[in-house]
């Protein structure tokens, strides 16, 4: 496969250009092209959310996801949102309801609730729940994570 | 006030931020990829393999396969008996088993190159369950192999010679047949539990590279030792030529402890003359290895007035095609499915056989959360017959604080029946009703007291403390930092605990069994003990003032009112300001001032309690309320403590209603993320609660006892007990899916007179 594609896209703030094949798919883009490995691989299927990133504020499994897809699109990852001296308010709420423990899915969790915080600022308990069983933890038993996201939405 | 110190930053912080380096991040300059090709047959002959055509495309660098394996020091390796070859050779023992492995520039060329691979296997009869396996003609897997004393667990495995039986263990006291007799009743019922995914969210990775005769090898291990132990063994290498690297690890829950595809990533990077990195797939990590299925069948007679007289259990353990610590499980599992009751007469007989299926492996309570399903389902069917209630007959029957499960191991150090108390306040603070089901565990964590840890305090007043216990998730380093600022009185940030590495930190057994809080936290408080005396020496001998004059202080050492930075201490006693004290300790079994002679150095007990409710129509179930209590001696890491809890209960929940790994004809037909269920966000229970009971009393550091593993124990047996008691149906074998609830209601129903 030799063709290739052009992509102009902006990526954690910044635009930018690339050149992939057509069959490069987002994760291995972003892991190895862009080197951004806070993108978690675990099912391959779309399945566990870990290695979800935000597509313009959409939540989107990049490792079922081309890399041709995000031409003209925002690409936030988790390098994307605060670092240690700013964390953004899901990170933080992570942090103090010690909704993590090995961290590999952590960054798929945060920026699947981001995603849900940008659609509904006010989502039901329900809805939470609802909205994070795309996403797969086996180690917390997720009380901890629905606690950090109901902070966010009922301080 | 003390100087500001410099804070190391954590590692929690790294993981929201997505800067933490997990297994699969490692990259190395020069590295290649590997891919494996693995078998389709659950057991057969490798005739014929010619790899050719996959060599010959552009970008492999090397393929391994049993040919290689006669240039190799030890080409089998194991823990209990070394039956497992580094890749197939010659024949292979299940569906999944490594045949080839392709070296290649890229992942996608090395996955491109085993379809090229040409290779002829012819069918051998094959067993795919241990009912199979031990019957008189069943094929063999294996020959008579010699059992490997004090390898890795004290002891060896007793394989029955001539048959598919690795291990047999037995536990015999008093005399079971004379209490049968003199019985008011006797009751026997077989309970079934499914082999299980680990399903850690981070699949096995491992990158390995050769240079000469020195081996690095950066793997998710939770035994780094272990690793470095086998890889030694199977390339000839001296210990301190393999080293093994252990960045942070993306789950583990057993199926990262001994040792999993070091050896044959190892090999791979000694084949290609390269690196190698090798990632598995989450569908091939369900290959690799599970939680041993069973069957067990219990024979339990009672008194008139709900006395258990006596217990017979019989355990058949399915081990899959390699004994990996099958053993360990097989004994765990007889220990543990007699619970904490007082039972003078007990026969128990426990085999694990070999299958043609993926091999068994640890698994958070190795042996525990089969025995515990057999032993408080039949509880309850027991109170049920003769009409006591359920949690009145375990009253009648549990040991008491001090009481022995057996008289070979330590008396049991907690108060199960308060813990029952505990549960059934907790779940009726969370609503109206008592408790569905109510389960009970003691289990015997296999604690190996023997790990050292250095501290080490840097000029600057920061602190290095380096251990080879690996943080799975559960908290150990948070831990250790909280241990060690404690005893050196120092700010915990300021504390930087640094990840396992084999070269550069001392030994430890291994990161399992609910040991690393006891033993580790043991050996970080010794060296820090061991630091701290060595710097108020340092400083009353520097600073010309006596020994009981100087005292750590945030930051530095406090004289009267003065307060001497490190920097400024170190500047006074070596001439400049720098150097550093290195506090050292190792943990034996010989500790002073600790009881490590008795097994186990600590009992890992839980007290489970649920409410359910079902849909009668499509047997959907779910758990309401549940309550967990734990007595773990002291919490040194609170919010990591309830974390465990709360995690094992719903891994509890896994394997209560969703989860088998099945195999039909030998083929795994849900060893895939689409097939195999784990809990997700919706399944777990609308309140729940843990409670922890802190006496201070376990041989820990502050008091402290292992936790982490008991929560998951009687998760399954309360729900089956619940809906035992509120719709009285009785499953028997796991998982309890909305078909089989759905079958027993109609059976039930069709039951009517």
């Amino acid at each position: 496969m030799t063709a290739s594609l052009d992509l102009t896209f902006t990526l954690n703030g910044d635009a930018k250009t690339a050149r992939v094949a057509p069959n490069t798919l987002l994760i291995d883009f972003l892991r190895e092209a862009c080197q951004l490995r806070g993108t978690k691989r675990s099912c391959d299927m779309q399945i566990c959310g870990a290695c979800t990133v935000l597509v313009d504020d959409r939540p989107v499994s990049s490792c079922t996801t081309l890399a041709a897809d995000i031409d003209g699109a925002v690409v936030t990852t988790i390098e994307g949102l605060g670092g240690p001296d700013g964390l953004d308010p899901v990170q933080q709420a992570f942090l103090d309801h010690n909704a993590l423990q090995c961290g590999f899915c952590t960054p798929g969790f945060i920026l699947s609730v981001k995603a849900l915080l940008h659609a509904n600022p006010a989502p039901s308990h329900e809805e939470i729940v609802e909205h994070l069983n795309g996403n797969l933890c086996r180690c917390t038993g997720y009380h901890k994570i629905i606690d950090a996201v109901e902070s966010l939405v009922r301080p | 006030m003390p100087p500001d110190v410099p804070t190391t930053g954590n590692e929690r912080l790294d993981k929201v931020t997505g800067r933490a380096v997990f297994a699969s991040d490692i990259t190395v300059p020069g590295m290649a990829h590997g891919r494996i090709l693995r078998s389709p047959l659950p057991h057969a002959k490798i005739v014929k393999m010619d790899c050719t055509a996959a060599l010959a495309l552009e970008g492999v660098v090397a393929i391994l396969s049993g040919e290689d394996l006669a240039d190799l020091a030890q080409p089998y390796w194991g823990l209990y008996f070394n039956d497992r070859p580094v890749i197939a050779h010659e024949k292979v023992r299940y569906v999944g088993e490594p045949v080839a492995l392709v070296v290649a520039e890229t992942p996608a060329v090395a996955q491109a190159a085993l379809d090229r691979i040409d290779i002829d296997y012819t069918p051998l009869p094959f067993i795919d369950n241990a009912g199979d396996a031990i019957a008189p003609d069943a094929p063999r897997l294996h020959g008579n192999l010699e059992a490997i004393a004090d390898f890795y667990f004290k002891g060896q495995a007793r394989p029955v010679s001539g048959t598919n039986i690795y291990q047999l263990y037995a536990i015999s006291t008093g005399d079971t047949a004379a209490a049968e007799a003199e019985a008011a009743r006797v009751f026997e019922h077989t309970y079934t539990f499914p082999g299980i995914a680990h399903y850690a969210m981070e699949p096995h990775c491992v990158t390995a590279a050769f240079e000469g005769d020195r081996l690095t090898v950066w793997s998710g291990a939770q035994s780094p030792t272990a690793v470095q132990k086998v890889l030694s063994r199977v390339f000839g290498l001296a210990y301190a030529n393999v080293q093994v690297i252990v960045p942070h690890i993306g789950g583990g829950f057993g199926g990262k402890a001994s040792v999993k595809i070091d050896p044959l990533v190892a090999a791979a990077s000694w084949k290609a003359g390269r690196p190698v990195r090798v990632a598995l797939t989450q569908e091939e990590a369900m290959l690799t290895c599970r939680r041993l299925g069973a069957s067990i069948t219990l024979t339990t007679a009672v008194d008139a007035n709900g006395i258990i007289l006596s217990k017979r259990a019989a355990i058949l353990l399915d081990g899959g095609a390699y004994a990996d610590t099958g053993p360990a499980v097989t004994v765990k599992a007889a220990n543990r499915v007699i619970g904490p009751y007082a039972i003078k007469n007990l026969e128990i007989e426990s085999r694990a056989a070999y299958t043609n299926t993926v091999p068994g492996s640890a698994f958070r309570s190795i042996g525990g959360p089969q025995a515990v399903w057999a032993t408080e389902s039949q509880m309850d069917e027991i109170a049920a017959a003769l009409e006591i209630d359920p949690v009145d007959f375990r009253h009648r029957n549990l040991l008491p604080r001090g009481g022995k499960v057996l008289d070979s191991l330590r008396p049991l150090d907690a108060d199960i029946s308060e813990m029952m108390g505990h549960a059934g306040q907790a779940i009726t603070s969370m609503g109206d009703r008592p408790a569905a089901g109510v389960a009970v565990a003691a289990t015997d964590p296999g604690v190996l007291p023997l790990g050292g840890a250095l501290v080490r305090l840097l000029a600057d007043g920061s602190v290095l403390v380096m251990a080879n216990s690996a943080d799975i998730g559960q908290g150990v380093r948070d831990v250790l930092r909280n241990v060690a600022a404690k005893t050196l009185n120092q700010d915990p940030a300021a504390i930087r605990v640094a990840g396992p590495d084999t070269a550069t930190t001392p030994f430890d057994w291994g990161t399992g069994a609910s040991r690393s809080t006891v033993i580790i936290g043991l050996a970080v408080e010794d060296a820090a003990q061991d630091a701290r005396e060595q710097l108020l020496a340092l400083a009353a001998s520097a600073l010309e003032i006596p020994l009981d004059g100087v005292q750590l202080v945030p930051g530095g050492v406090a004289t009267g009112s003065e307060t001497i930075p490190f920097d400024r201490l170190f500047h006074t006693a070596f001439g400049i300001d720098s150097g550093e004290i290195v506090g050292r300790a190792m943990v034996t079994p010989s500790r002073k001032g600790s009881d490590f002679a008795t097994s186990p150095l600590f009992w890992e007990t839980a007290v489970g309690a649920c409410d359910i409710a079902l849909d009668e129509d499509t047997g959907a179930l779910a758990v309401t309320r549940f309550a967990g209590v734990a007595d773990i001696g002291h919490a040194i890491n609170p919010a990591g403590a309830e974390g465990q809890e709360e995690g094992a209960a719903i891994q509890g929940l896994g394997h209560a209603l969703y989860e088998h790994l099945a195999f039909i004809d030998g083929q795994p037909v849900n060893a895939t993320p689409i097939g195999y269920r784990i809990p997700a966000a919706g399944d777990v229970p609308h309140a729940a609660r843990t409670v922890l009971i802190e006496n201070a009393d376990g041989p820990g550091p502050m008091g402290a006892k292992g936790m982490g593993e008991g929560g998951l124990l009687p998760v399954a047996p309360a729900i089956a007990n619940a809906l035992a008691r509120r719709y009285g149906i009785r499953l028997r074998d796991l998982p309890m899916t909305p078909e089989k609830i759905w079958r027993a209601l109609r059976e039930r129903d069709s039951d009517v007179p």
